[in-house]
């Protein structure tokens, strides 16, 4: 069966504006970017109805493009784990009250049914495309143990299938040890730290249950997996509290301790009320643009961009990635909390509405239900947005923080990027490779 | 719709494919023909040619790219691709230790730290195993412990394939060493590999090249790159001496000014200096250099005369067509023969003291020739088509001559074999004329190979529709081969010319005549088995039909017949696999 949120009619289709080499247009289906000679924008000031023409026409489905309105239902390509209820940090702001999310996650995962988990991901992933099983907590490494025999496990099982097997974790760094530094380097591990920016700033979002800072015992612990990766690939995710300011000094600091990708994450849902207020976008946008333009500045000298939300951006702008969803919670993507439930997504743990199945197979009308009711053609908000296909509506969790101000700021982010694709793809010395813009390979 | 999709530019990968989409209907852009690829034109390792093969080099070593600045015995690392790097150490390609010196020089790039290579160990071709340090290359290449003279001609040297430890230096003067092996440079169907980038080939080429071809003295550059052309008309066109227009001039000439009369023609040798632009001209007046469309200059914009012909409604159509083609072929070439034979030979008593006249018909009797002979190509070019197309296991040999010829404007007219006179010049004008005649039939033969009908297997059609491409191609320089032709022969009566205007077809019992039949279908039959034994196992009969065709076979039999003053005919043979055939 195939389920389809249809469009709605009159919804904006392009969207126009200058960079500093000329004018452009943006057909919104498909994420499809032009340039516009001068003599087609006087024939467009001449006749306006012109451009409704091109966009119709431009927006078609072509080869290899599926409808925008379906609504795909794959198998799943992706879990995450949540293998600890518990953290040694005490982060105000953490989604999942470290790692117990509010009494709903208890325990900590046991290996029965971790591996239990990985058999059901691999019993339905298609090899054609790699799997990931990523670790989340609270802070995973508080479950050493399971982490390491689960990637022993799904290494063994995954290379007897013929799956490419990846893994990720999400850690705060202060209890990585030299075994776990093995571990990350002779696996294909996306290791994210969370690491919040010099030491004052960490310090004091990141305290740990002591109130003493977690930044210095971070960069002892990771300068090893730092100075050789080996097949990891090891970033950085600073979150910014309202009122934060300084990124780039903030963003600086971060890249001195040996990372070669930033990337920044304004806390929009928080449980300490310390989330972005609708005052906060403006002089964010203002300080993120202009780390981005420093990274743009050298990616003309062609040296990698290390701001991750930049390399993203410009990936997705260049392929014309166009999406009626932000993520893939819920279609490949589903996390499985230490009851051994499957839920959409890792920040939902414990939230019924998000629960979507569990090892044995995924509950097929709720999921359906799930996605339709997450497309962006069936959000209110969103369907009349020009955005829609590259925001797609955001973070599902944060979909109850969605004010003006915030969308403001995400259209204006991506003006600001597709400005700065043109420009830099504009230039005859840099020849625009998506898998290599980035400091880390695709 | 209003619109010219064409004025948007395409930015991103989904907006190139909306515009090359067959949603958007089949779009064939104008531009230069499909033999006018890089991997097809001259390079060398002197700037200013179609690319700078010097490039190569500059990813000797997998995953890396290099500066070799051979002047300072240098080769320094630009960059390196650590995600194929990393595929590489996954797949157990290269060894941990390796893929760290990649990682470690990727980072010192990243950091913007330097690194060059320091030191070569490997197999250098003729020069064998050696090993050095680059800065140890003194530019002598010979005598004893001889070495490369340079580090690009170093890394030139290298064997592909063949292990190489190369070892470089960091910034902060530490060495790190790699083991790894000569890339590849070409693919396994020898085009260039695809780790070079679009462009990559030609980065380094003199700008602009119009430099390099102005000095060049070959005069047989693509079109791409032309040299020698076909003048701009004025702006009355030709007029009724459009002939005269048909002048090779030099493209880069110093005199810009489009008169009524055509500029003088270039002459076989390097038009001189003060014929051609300087360079530093070139550089300030490069716009007044023309466009060149299929080799004349223009001045107007271009827009492609595309003449559609209507698809044939299925396979069993198409293949009637192309039975008549190839008989349409032969008979023509029949015709062509008939008149080339008609000429006055070489050495003709009547010829003596009119050089002029004898460099005519010498020339006129060759160019036909030519075109005889090339029509007999065509016939073998069809009978490729027709096997290909065919189902499996029903191919038959295109042998048939046509009963009658297509004429232009429509209609049908006999095959009629006579002298090369003026009315008979003027009638293969007529038949080579471009999109009538012969063309006309071929064009619905393209059309419906490029739109097949359904119940052809996919893909065999567009395949062959070049080799149908090729023949209407042929067909336009027949057509001015002609017009050329009767402007040699112009100021003469035809009796300066040729043997007996008044010719005529010889009896049938005539014995050269005879002699000439028999051999004729002896051609015919060896033709007939070898297509019908395909490539290679047809080899022998094929040979033999080429063999017999000249020399002491055809060839002299028919000059045996025109010397005693007949017309060389070939008559219907009494044969089922060659009785004539008509018009669809």
């Amino acid at each position: 069966m195939t389920m389809h949120a249809p469009a709605i009619p009159g919804s904006p289709d392009y969207i126009r504006f200058r960079s500093a080499v000329g004018d452009h247009i943006l057909v919104v289906p498909y994420s499809r970017l032009f340039d516009v000679p001068p003599e087609l924008c006087a024939s467009w000031e001449r006749d306006a109805g012109e451009i409704a023409d091109v966009v119709s026409a431009m927006g078609e489905t072509t080869l290899l493009e599926e409808e925008l309105s379906k609504i795909p239902l794959p198998e799943p390509q992706s879990i995450s784990l949540n293998v600890s209820s518990s953290c040694n940090l005490s982060c105000g702001y953490c989604y999942a009250d470290r790692g117990g999310f509010s009494g709903k996650q208890a325990s900590r995962m046991d290996t029965a049914t971790a591996f239990r988990a990985i058999d059901g991901l691999f019993s339905r992933a298609t090899t054609d495309a790699p799997v990931t099983i990523g670790f989340l907590g609270g802070e995973p490494l508080m479950n050493r143990k399971l982490v390491h025999d689960a990637v022993q496990y799904a290494s063994l099982t995954g290379a007897s299938r013929g799956l490419d097997v990846r893994f990720s974790i999400t850690t705060n760094g202060t209890l990585v040890t030299d075994e776990d530094v093995a571990m990350f380097r002779s696996h294909r591990f996306a290791v994210t730290v969370s690491v919040d920016g010099d030491r004052e700033r960490h310090d004091a979002q990141r305290p740990d249950t002591r109130g003493r800072g977690s930044h210095e015992i971070l960069e002892r612990k990771l300068a090893p997996l730092l100075d050789k990766p080996g097949l990891a690939q090891v970033a950085a995710r600073m979150s910014v509290r309202r009122n934060g300011t300084d990124l780039q000094s903030q963003f600086d600091s971060v890249l001195g301790i040996g990372f070669k990708e930033v990337g920044i994450s304004p806390l929009r849902k928080t449980a300490d009320d310390s989330g972005f207020g609708d005052a906060d976008y403006a002089a964010y946008l203002s300080e993120l643009a202009d780390v981005a333009s420093g990274e743009v500045v050298r990616a003309r000298a062609g040296m990698p961009i290390r701001l991750t939300n930049l390399v993203i951006a410009l990936r997705q702008i260049h392929r014309g990635w166009a999406s009626p969803f932000s993520c893939g919670a819920g279609g490949g993507y589903f996390s499985v909390a230490s009851d051994g439930k499957w839920y959409a997504c890792h920040r939902a743990i414990g939230d019924a509405e998000f629960e979507l199945g569990d090892s044995c197979g995924i509950d097929r009308d709720r999921r359906a239900g799930f996605l339709s009711a997450r497309h962006v053609h069936n959000q209110t908000d969103c369907r009349s947005c020009w955005a829609r296909y590259l925001c797609s509506g955001g973070c599902h969790q944060e979909a109850s923080t969605r004010t003006l101000a915030s969308c403001n700021f995400v259209r204006d982010w991506l003006t600001f990027c597709l400005k700065t694709y043109c420009e830099l793809t504009a230039s005859p010395s840099t020849r625009f490779e998506p898998a290599s813009i980035g400091a880390m390979e695709i | 719709m209003s619109f010219d999709q064409g004025k948007l530019l395409p930015r991103n990968v989904t907006a190139h494919r909306r515009l090359s989409s067959p949603v958007t209907g089949k779009h064939r852009v104008a531009g230069n023909p499909a033999s006018s690829r890089l991997e097809s034109g001259v390079g060398n390792c002197y700037p200013g040619l179609e690319c700078d093969v010097r490039n190569l080099e500059r990813r000797f070593v997998p995953f890396m790219e290099m500066d070799v600045v051979a002047v300072v015995r240098e080769i320094r690392l630009v960059s390196v691709d650590l995600g194929a790097a990393l595929q590489a150490a996954r797949a157990g390609e290269i060894t941990p230790e390796d893929f760290e010196v990649y990682q470690t020089l990727s980072g010192d790039l990243g950091d913007g730290a330097a690194a060059a290579v320091s030191r070569l160990e490997g197999m250098f071709g003729v020069l064998g195993e050696l090993a050095f340090d680059l800065s140890q290359l003194n530019d002598k290449s010979y005598g004893a412990n001889r070495r490369p003279p340079d580090s690009w001609t170093a890394v030139r040297m290298l064997t592909e394939g063949a292990p190489l430890k190369v070892s470089f230096t960091r910034g902060d003067g530490t060495t790190v060493t790699l083991n790894t092996k000569r890339e590849r440079y070409l693919d396994d169907e020898g085009a260039l590999s695809s780790i070079f980038l679009p462009g990559e080939m030609s980065q380094s080429l003199c700008s602009p090249w119009t430099h390099d071809f102005r000095d060049c003295g070959c005069h047989y550059w693509a079109s791409n790159h032309p040299d020698i052309v076909q003048p701009v008309y004025p702006a009355g066109g030709p007029g009724t001496q459009d002939q005269k227009w048909t002048v090779s001039v030099p493209w880069q000439r110093a005199d810009r000014v489009i008169r009524d009369e055509p500029p003088p023609s270039a002459g076989p040798f390097r038009p001189s200096e003060e014929e051609q632009l300087d360079h530093h001209e070139i550089n300030h007046r490069w716009e007044e250099l023309h466009f060149v469309i299929n080799t004349r200059e223009t001045t107007s914009p271009f827009r492609p005369g595309v003449v559609h012909g209507t698809p044939l409604l299925d396979r069993a159509t198409l293949l009637r067509h192309l039975q008549y083609a190839a008989g349409v072929e032969l008979a023509v070439a029949h015709e062509y023969l008939a008149a080339a034979f008609s000429f006055k030979p070489d050495g003709d008593p009547s010829l003596a003291g009119d050089d002029a006249l004898a460099d005519s018909i010498r020339a006129a009797r060759a160019e036909i020739m030519r075109i005889a002979i090339g029509e007999m190509r065509h016939t073998r070019a069809v009978n490729d088509v027709i096997r290909a197309i065919s189902p499996p296991g029903t191919f038959k040999p295109a042998l048939q001559v046509a009963s009658a010829l297509p004429r232009p404007g429509g209609g049908h007219r006999p095959v009629v074999p006579r002298v090369a006179s003026r009315a008979a010049i003027d009638g293969f004008i007529d038949i080579e004329s471009p999109s009538a005649g012969v063309d006309g039939l071929y064009i619905d033969i393209l059309a419906t190979l490029e739109n097949p009908p359904s119940d052809m297997p996919e893909g065999i059609a567009e395949e062959w529709s070049e080799a149908v491409s090729s023949i209407i191609a042929e067909g336009e320089d027949h057509f001015q081969t002609f017009l050329d032709i009767r402007e040699w022969l112009g100021a003469y009566e035809e009796a300066k010319y040729l043997r007996d205007p008044a010719a005529t077809r010889p009896d049938s019992t005539q014995p050269d005549h005879v002699a000439l039949q028999t051999a004729y279908a002896g051609v015919l039959d060896d033709l007939h088995t070898g297509y019908l034994k395909g490539r290679f196992q047809g080899a022998k009969e094929i040979n033999e039909a080429r063999r017999d065709m000249v020399g002491a076979g055809l060839s002299s039999l028919a000059s045996a017949v025109a010397a005693v003053g007949f017309i060389v005919v070939f008559d219907v043979v009494a044969d089922p696999r060659f009785a004539p055939i008509s018009p669809p």
